[in-house]
C-alpha cells in the first residue's frame, strides 16, 4: 500500500535529501581537505570547508612515495580470496542441505548459524594461535595418542609441528571469510526453484555434481555475483584481522596500510590531506564496483524476483 | 522402440511411521498406456516415482522385462518422466533441454543434433529450437518436456500429471497428441493424473487407487459399466453415481422405505447404483420432487427427492420431458442398477 500525497512525497523527499547528505558529508569533507596543502591545513587550524589547488600535489605524493599501490594490490588479492572461499563453501554447503535431506539437517544448519553469531572479532586470539601454527591441531593429536613420546623414544626428538600463515593471503583471507550468511541467501533461492528440476536432472542421468554445475550454478548466477560483491568490499574493508594477521607493511592490505601511515611520527601533525587523498584512492575500487554493479546486487539480493 | 513390461510385484513404501503403500502388485503389459488415477494423496505420485527411481522401495520387487530394477539408479532403468510443472532447464535453450540427456551420455554432437530435430518434428517444435523456456506458451513447454523425454527412445514413460496446468482447450487438444504419440514410439507408458477425462480417454486400462491399494485395474469400459466397489461407482463417472440403501424382495428392489424403485433378481439388503445418466423421465413410476435444477447448456443436471426423503441426481437431456416442473416422475431401467454388499462394498451383481 503506497500513498501518494503530496505532504506525504515532500516528507518523504526532505528524509531522503538529509539521508543522502548525511551519507555524502564525509566524503565531501574528504575530497575537499585533500586538496589542500599540509600548511594550508595546519596554519587552517583543522578540517575547514575550503578548496584548494593541491589534490594531485597530495595524489601523487599517495601513489609515488607510499607503499598504498602495492597494498592496493594485496587488496585485491585478499578481497577476491574472501568473497571466493565464503561464495563456494556457502554455495556448495547450502546445495547439500537443500537438496539432500538427512535427519543431521538440522543440526548441521544450526552449527553452520553458530558460525555467524561468532564474528572473528570475539575469538581473535585463538584465530590468532591457529593461524600462527596451522599444523599445531597435529601436535594435539600426536600428544593426545601418545605417539610423540614413541617418536622421541625412537628418535631423541620430540617432534613438533610448525606451519605459520602469518603474513599470508590465505592466512589474511581465510579466517574473516569464515562466516556463512551466504548460505541464509542461497537456501532461500535455492527452496524457490522448482522442487521437479532436481528430478528432472536425476532422470536425464545427472549425478549431484553435475546438477549442481549445469543447472544450479547457472541458475543462481545474480545471488552469486550480489553477494561476491558484498563480500568482496567486507573483506576490503576488514581492519581489525588483517591489522594482527599482517605484520609486515608488504603484507598489509590497503585499509591498514592507510591507517599506518597516520602515525608515522608521533610528533609530528599528520599529514591529514595526503591521508585523505589516500582514503579516496583506496576506496574507489569498492565504489567503482558498486557503480558498474548496482542492478546485479539489488537484483541478486532482492529474493521476490526471480 | 518398444516398450517395456512392468511388474510389480508386492511394493511396499513406508516414510518414517507412515504407511503410503502397503503391498500392491500389478502388470503393465509392454507398450500398454496405463493411467494411475486416484484421490489426492493416494499414493500416485509416490508408485510413479518409484518405478522412476527417484523414490527407493521399502520392499517388494520391480520388473522391467525380466531385469529387477528396484535397486538399479535412474538413469540406468531405460525410462524418462514429464513432470507436472514441466521442469526444464530454464537456462538452456529448447534444443539444449531436448539433447541434455544424450550430452550426459556422450552421445556424438552430430547424431545429438539429428536426434533433437526428429524428436522436435514429432512434438512439433520445429523453429523453437533456439528460444528460452520463458519464451514459450505453456503447451510449448509441456511438448519441450515431452520431447526430452522421448529424445533417449525410452521403454517406458512416466507422467505425473503433465496436463493439469494447462488450460482446457489445450488439454484437449494435448490429450489427443498425446495419443497419437503414444500409438507412434509404442513405449509403455504410465500416466499419473486425478482428471477422469483423461484416464477414459487416454488409457488401455485404469489402475484406481484407494489409499495406496488398488480399488479395481480395469479397461475404462470395465471401469465405468462394472465398476468393482462402491468406491470405484463414486469416483468414475460426473456427475457421481447414486447410492442408496435398498433390498431385494420378491423380485423388486425396493427403497428403506419400502417403495419398490425397480426390478432385481437379488434377494437382501444391498447399496444400489444407479447413474444419473440412465434415470429416465416418464409419466408415471417413483414420484420426486425437484429440488435443485442445474442448466448445463447441452444437459440439465436435476437434484430430486424422493417421497421417502432420499436424494438423487439425474441428467436431462435439454427440453426434456416436463423441463419446467417441479415434480417429476423417473423410471429405473433394471440394467441400470449396480449392486454392492452393504458390508464389504464389493460389487455382487
Ligand atoms: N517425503 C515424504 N515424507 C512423508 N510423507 C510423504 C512424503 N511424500 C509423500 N508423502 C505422503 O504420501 C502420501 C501419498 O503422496 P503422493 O504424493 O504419492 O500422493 P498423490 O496421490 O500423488 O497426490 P496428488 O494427487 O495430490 O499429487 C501422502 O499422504 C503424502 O502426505
Ligand atoms: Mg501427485
Amino acid at each position: 500500500m503506497i500513498e501518494r500525497t503530496r505532504t506525504v512525497n515532500v516528507v518523504a523527499t526532505g528524509i531522503m535529501i538529509a539521508g543522502i547528505l548525511f551519507i555524502l558529508a564525509p566524503i565531501v569533507i574528504a575530497f575537499l581537505t585533500a586538496t589542500l596543502s599540509y600548511e594550508e591545513f595546519v596554519s587552517g587550524g583543522g578540517i575547514r570547508l575550503r578548496v584548494s589547488d593541491h589534490f594531485w600535489e597530495n595524489f601523487a605524493h599517495v601513489l609515488f612515495e607510499t607503499r598504498l599501490p602495492a597494498q592496493l594490490w594485496n587488496s585485491v588479492v585478499i578481497s577476491l580470496l574472501v568473497a571466493f572461499i565464503k561464495c563456494a563453501f556457502a554455495f556448495t554447503a547450502t546445495f547439500a542441505l537443500v537438496f539432500y535431506k538427512s535427519r543431521l539437517n538440522t543440526v548441521i544448519f544450526a552449527i553452520t548459524i553458530v558460525t555467524v553469531m561468532l564474528p572473528l572479532e570475539l575469538i581473535v586470539i585463538t584465530t590468532y594461535q591457529v593461524v600462527a601454527n596451522v599444523l599445531m591441531p597435529i601436535n594435539w593429536l600426536l600428544g593426545w595418542t601418545g605417539l610423540d613420546a614413541l617418536i622421541e623414544r625412537l628418535t631423541g626428538s620430540r617432534p613438533y609441528l610448525e606451519y605459520s600463515l602469518l603474513d599470508s593471503y590465505i592466512g589474511v583471507a581465510a579466517p574473516i571469510a569464515t562466516s556463512s550468511t551466504s548460505v541464509f541467501i542461497y537456501r532461500q533461492f535455492f527452496m524457490s526453484l522448482p522442487k521437479d528440476l532436481p528430478r528432472a536432472a536425476t532422470m536425464d542421468g545427472a549425478g549431484p555434481i553435475r546438477f549442481m554445475i549445469d543447472i544450479l550454478l547457472p541458475l543462481s548466477w545474480t545471488p552469486l555475483v550480489a553477494t561476491f560483491m558484498f563480500w568482496f568490499i567486507g573483506g576490503w574493508t576488514a581492519y581489525l584481522w588483517p591489522l594482527i594477521a599482517a605484520s609486515t607493511p608488504d603484507a598489509q592490505p590497503a585499509v591498514v596500510g592507510l591507517a599506518r601511515l597516520a602515525n608515522t611520527d608521533p610528533d609530528r601533525i599528520p599529514d591529514v590531506p595526503m591521508l585523505m587523498a589516500g582514503a579516496l584512492f583506496v576506496s574507489f575500487i569498492p565504489v567503482l564496483l558498486i557503480g558498474l554493479m548496482q542492478r546485479q546486487i539489488v537484483r541478486g539480493l532482492n529474493l521476490s524476483e526471480k | 522402440m518398444t516398450g517395456t513390461r512392468i511388474t510389480i510385484d508386492n511394493v511396499t513404501k513406508r516414510y518414517d511411521r507412515v504407511e503410503v503403500i502397503p503391498g500392491l502388485s500389478a502388470q503393465f503389459e509392454a507398450g500398454e498406456f496405463t493411467v494411475i488415477l486416484g484421490p489426492s494423496g493416494c499414493g500416485k505420485s509416490t508408485l510413479l516415482n518409484m518405478l522412476a527411481g527417484l523414490e527407493e522401495v521399502t520392499s517388494g520387487r520391480l520388473l522391467f522385462g525380466a531385469r529387477e530394477v528396484q535397486n538399479v539408479p535412474a538413469k540406468d532403468r531405460g525410462c524418462a518422466m514429464v513432470f507436472q510443472n514441466y521442469a526444464l532447464y530454464p537456462h538452456m535453450s529448447v534444443a539444449d533441454n531436448i539433447g541434455y540427456s544424450l550430452k550426459l551420455a556422450k552421445v556424438r554432437k552430430a547424431e545429438r543434433v539429428e536426434r533433437i530435430a526428429a524428436v522436435a518434428r514429432i512434438a512439433g517444435l520445429e523453429g523453437y529450437l533456439d528460444r528460452r523456456p520463458s519464451q514459450l506458451s505453456g503447451g510449448q513447454r509441456q511438448r519441450v518436456a515431452i520431447a526430452r523425454a522421448i529424445v533417449r527412445e525410452p521403454g517406458v514413460l512416466l507422467f505425473d500429471e503433465p496436463l493439469s496446468n494447462l488450460d482446457a482447450k489445450l488439454r484437449n487438444d494435448m490429450r489427443i497428441e498425446l495419443s497419437n504419440l503414444h500409438k507412434r514410439i509404442g513405449a509403455t507408458s504410465v500416466f499419473v493424473t486425478h482428471d477422469q477425462v483423461e484416464a477414459m480417454t487416454l488409457a488401455d486400462r485404469i489402475l484406481i487407487l484407494n489409499e495406496g491399494q488398488i480399488e479395481q485395474f480395469a479397461t475404462p469400459g470395465e471401469i465405468y459399466h462394472r465398476p468393482r466397489t462402491t468406491f470405484v461407482a463414486e469416483f468414475i463417472g460426473a456427475p457421481a453415481m447414486n447410492l442408496l440403501k435398498a433390498r431385494g424382495e420378491g423380485g423388486n428392489l425396493c427403497l428403506a422405505s419400502g417403495t419398490p424403485m425397480t426390478t432385481v433378481a437379488h434377494e437382501g439388503e444391498v447399496l444400489a447404483g444407479v447413474r444419473p445418466e440412465r434415470i429416465e423421465l416418464s409419466d408415471a413410476g417413483l414420484k420426486a420432487q425437484v429440488l435443485y435444477r442445474e442448466d448445463l447448456g447441452s444437459h440439465h443436471i436435476l437434484l430430486v427427492q424422493l417421497d421417502s426423503g432420499e436424494q438423487m441426481r439425474l441428467s436431462t437431456s435439454q427440453g426434456g420431458a416436463n423441463a419446467d416442473s417441479s415434480e417429476v416422475f423417473l423410471h429405473i431401467p433394471p440394467d441400470a442398477v449396480h449392486l454392492f454388499d452393504p458390508e464389504t462394498q464389493q460389487r455382487i451383481n
